[in-house]
């Protein structure tokens, strides 16, 4: 019996697909707000429900409708946070206020910024408790806090709310998207699995949940072909490997198997043969078939829109976001040291750490050297995920209700974004990696929408 | 003016083709390693020159300098006084992105910073002057001109055997955002050829490694980046004199990231390399002058305050020498030097470069 049933959440937004014959000019096209996700049903807790985000696509959010996180086992340079699987919360309400020394090489023990209005753990993340009558649902367990309450856990890990989600589908605390070893130890949401065929996986990167077979390598579909026909024989095929089918693949949902001659089955995608691009070479989630005429990446989930005013430059080792001058965007991210691990990369949190690494601690200096990026007063929202917030430009933090001096920026995930005043034109990326541990523990990161050379590590 | 070597060369050729041998391979009319009198070559190691003595007393007589850990161990001793982390790490890393112009004081006074001593240095005579600053040449040449070694030559990291000097290569090797190539054209002896080109390349493939995993090999190809890669692509004009590459001064970029997550840029101005050639490979310098400020955040995104400690390379304090030390190319408004002298050894290998005809595609296209 099965445990799963495929669910499919079509324009959530109320807007209409764009098919992939639709992408064929070399100009982008603006990434439409979320319009369909295929996922696999699971059962749930009682209340307990899907909601769709447009980055992270389908999660789980509890009966208020807040997205459900874990915190995993971490490893940093001297030790380990986060939670173990099947033990009770390391998410205490005590209020940490020292550094705990596990991101090398700063020694532990120095008094935490901004202590008198520092949270506890259990403030900032508070735990998904459950009544105490509640019984396991399939991987959903109960475990016990240390205060003798009961908190669900999901595939074994405890599970918890963030303050920073206000509505149903925000997802502004975490993301699945893998960061490197020296990040600070994150929240991920949960979600149920993607209703795909065992022989794929979805990458997350900058342009969307892009669909890549087991090994990573991207699929393409081709405007060449019919609906559900694959029209790549002869030469065609020294390019492009249809993607197999197994013998017992069942068409379902999105996917369909078509025989392209007997006996030799592939994989479709919303009516569209798949292929990997022989040249890509077992490269990892790349889009360079996508240069060839007709092709195109294939995604179950395209990155959010972003303002219409923003543009795409090519850089030396792909292509970045970037404003209506060129200039390459910034992403801002932080993760303090305590035990804890508290983000530290939204206008609400203390902002000593970006005033050290963007302005040596000087306001000014960092809002010359690092501005954000100012949005038209009158400019709307594009998606869930892009928005315009206004701040104060010398602390940071978020404006009061019409604060003279305040300005209005483009914020991605709810944080401002960013340019260098050190990329002297557009292309250049001069402050990617800013910061401390590469601007994954507290600096800026380009918006990368494609990395050809894989930061130097592919 | 050709050379003698080239005009023989040629008439060696054309010879060949009056008694009917044209159709034999052209290579076999050539100097070794040239091919349509073209050779290419692909760098498989670099190091920022350090000149070294076996104990170092003559480079470096008070010892090498401190590292991050140690700067911090003496500016915030474990004496029970109770710090924030504002005024610790936090300080540092603001002091390592914008450097204060004096060294932090300790109650012992300020952190000190060694520079070299010694008078000899590798590089070359870049200003074309000999200088009370400059430097003589292992093999005697006066007039040497490398004020960066000043700065590193006392930094554990950047001398042989150290964190900088091993990753700066296994980075470059192991990954192709680093791949330098360069191809020589309109050559026709690689002993004496006084009208060459030389162009600068980022190259796209895997170095070609001996089985042994020691060395690199010569023969293999390497495809030119024309696409991502443009912005690297510089041609210099050179000539070969006893088997020696030299080019005229020009102003050259290069990729150069030393770690995995990184994506640098260092500009050369007034660059030229000096390169001994041969068939199976080339070595020798580029010497230049670097933008102080560029060396400096390359130098802080590669090596993060947890890495540069490896090499006991504390950012800040190599931010300022260089400012103090920088020798060239002063600021039209304030005076001061904004570069500094310079040279990197490099080796390479000969490779078969190919300019592959790639599409240009200038976005992301989403399919939905």
């Amino acid at each position: 019996m099965r445990s799963c049933q495929a669910v499919s959440v079509t324009g959530l937004l109320g807007l209409a697909l764009l098919l992939a014959g639709g992408a064929a000019s070399a100009r982008h096209e603006q990434p439409s707000a979320v319009g369909h996700v295929d996922y696999l049903s699971e059962p749930m807790p009682p209340g307990f429900r899907v909601t769709i985000n447009d980055i992270e696509g389908a999660v789980f959010a509890d009966q208020n409708g807040k997205t459900l996180y874990t915190w995993p086992l971490h490893k940093l340079r001297n030790g380990t946070v986060g939670d173990y699987k099947n033990t009770a919360s390391n998410c205490t309400s005590e209020v940490d206020t020292v550094n705990s020394g596990l991101e090398s090489p700063t020694p532990a023990g120095y008094a935490l910024p901004e202590l008198a209005s520092r949270k506890s753990c259990v403030q900032v993340w508070p735990p998904a408790l459950a009544a105490s009558d509640a019984k396991p649902v399939g991987k959903w367990t109960l475990i016990k806090r240390h205060d003798g309450a009961k908190q669900w856990a999901y595939d074994g890990y405890p599970l918890y709310t963030s303050m920073l989600d206000r509505q149903p589908g925000d997802v502004l605390g975490g993301t699945k998207q893998k960061l490197p070893g020296d990040a600070p130890g994150v929240r991920v949401p949960i979600g149920p699995p993607p209703n795909i065929p065992p022989a794929f996986e979805i990458a997350e990167v900058g342009t969307g949940r892009m669909l890549v077979n087991y090994s990573g390598e991207s699929v393409y579909s081709w405007d060449g072909d019919g609906v559900d026909k694959s029209n790549c024989v002869g030469a065609c095929l020294t390019k492009w490997a249809p993607v197999p089918a197994a013998e017992e693949s069942q068409s379902h949902g999105d996917w369909t198997v078509i025989e392209r001659s007997p006996g030799i089955r592939q994989w479709a995608f919303r009516k569209k043969p798949l292929y990997t691009y022989i040249p890509d070479d077992k490269r990892p989630h790349g889009l360079g078939g996508s240069d060839e005429s007709g092709w195109h990446n294939v995604y179950t989930l395209p990155a959010p829109a972003w303002p219409s005013e923003f543009t795409q430059q090519a850089t030396h080792i792909g292509i970045v976001l970037a404003d209506s001058h060129g200039r390459t965007i910034y992403v801002y991210r932080c993760g303090d040291d305590a035990l804890d691990q508290q983000a530290c990369d939204y206008p609400s949190a203390p902002q000593e750490y970006r005033l050290a690494v963007c302005g040596g601690g000087d306001a000014a200096r960092c809002l010359r050297t690092w501005p954000p990026v100012l949005a038209p007063k009158n400019a709307k929202a594009p998606s869930r995920s892009w928005t315009t917030i206004d701040i104060d430009p010398l602390t940071g933090h978020f404006a009061t209700p019409g604060q003279p001096g305040a300005i209005h920026v483009w914020a991605y995930r709810g944080r401002p974004v960013y340019t260098f005043a050190g990329d002297p034109g557009p292309g250049d990326v001069n402050g990617d990696a800013w910061g401390v541990f590469y601007g994954y523990r507290n600096g800026f990161k380009a918006f990368w929408l494609r990395d050809d050379f894989y930061t130097n590590a592919g | 003016m050709r050379s003698l070597c080239t005009y023989f060369s040629r008439s060696i050729v054309a010879a060949a083709m009056a008694m009917g041998l044209a159709a034999l391979p052209y290579y076999g009319a050539h100097a070794a390693g040239i091919t349509n009198r073209t050779i290419g070559y692909v760098l498989t190691n670099k190091y920022w020159a350090v000149y070294t003595t076996a104990d170092a007393k003559i480079e470096c007589p008070h010892g090498f300098n401190d590292g991050p850990r140690e700067q911090f161990a003496k500016l915030f001793p474990n004496d029970g006084v109770k710090r924030t982390l504002l005024e610790t790490q936090l300080a540092r890393e603001a002091d390592t992105w914008f450097p204060a112009s004096l060294e932090e004081k300790t109650a012992q006074g300020p952190l000190p910073f060694y520079y070299v001593g010694g008078s000899t240095a590798i590089g070359l005579n870049l200003d074309g002057k000999v200088g009370p600053n400059d430097f003589t040449s292992p093999e005697g040449e006066p007039g040497i001109d490398n004020q960066l070694y000043r700065v590193i030559g006392c930094v554990a990291g950047f001398r042989p055997g150290g964190a900088y000097y091993f990753f700066m290569n296994e980075y470059m090797e192991r990954y192709a955002f680093n791949r330098v190539l360069i191809e020589i054209t309109n050559v026709d002896s690689l002993v004496n050829d006084d009208d060459v080109t030389v162009t600068v390349y980022r190259g796209l493939d895997p170095l070609l490694g001996s089985a042994d995993g020691k060395n690199f090999l010569p023969g293999g190809s390497q495809r030119a980046d024309e696409r991502w890669g443009q912005r690297y692509i510089t041609r210099l004009k050179g000539k070969i004199v006893n088997g020696i590459l030299t080019t005229e001064p020009a102003n050259i970029l290069l990729p150069y990231a030393d770690t995995f997550d990184c994506n640098t840029d260092q500009h050369f101005k007034a660059a030229r390399l000096r390169l001994k050639l041969t068939p199976t490979g080339a070595e020798g310098l580029l010497g230049a002058y670097v933008d102080v400020d560029e060396w400096h955040r390359n130098m802080a995104i590669n090596w993060t305050t947890h890495h540069a400690s490896y090499g006991q390379m504390s950012v800040p304090s190599i931010a300022r020498a260089l400012r103090q030390m920088a020798d060239g190319y002063p600021d039209p408004v304030t005076g001061k030097n904004t570069a500094i002298s310079s040279a990197i050894q490099m080796k390479f290998v000969q490779a078969y470069i190919l300019h592959p005809t790639l599409p240009h595609r200038p976005t992301v296209a989403l399919a939905r």
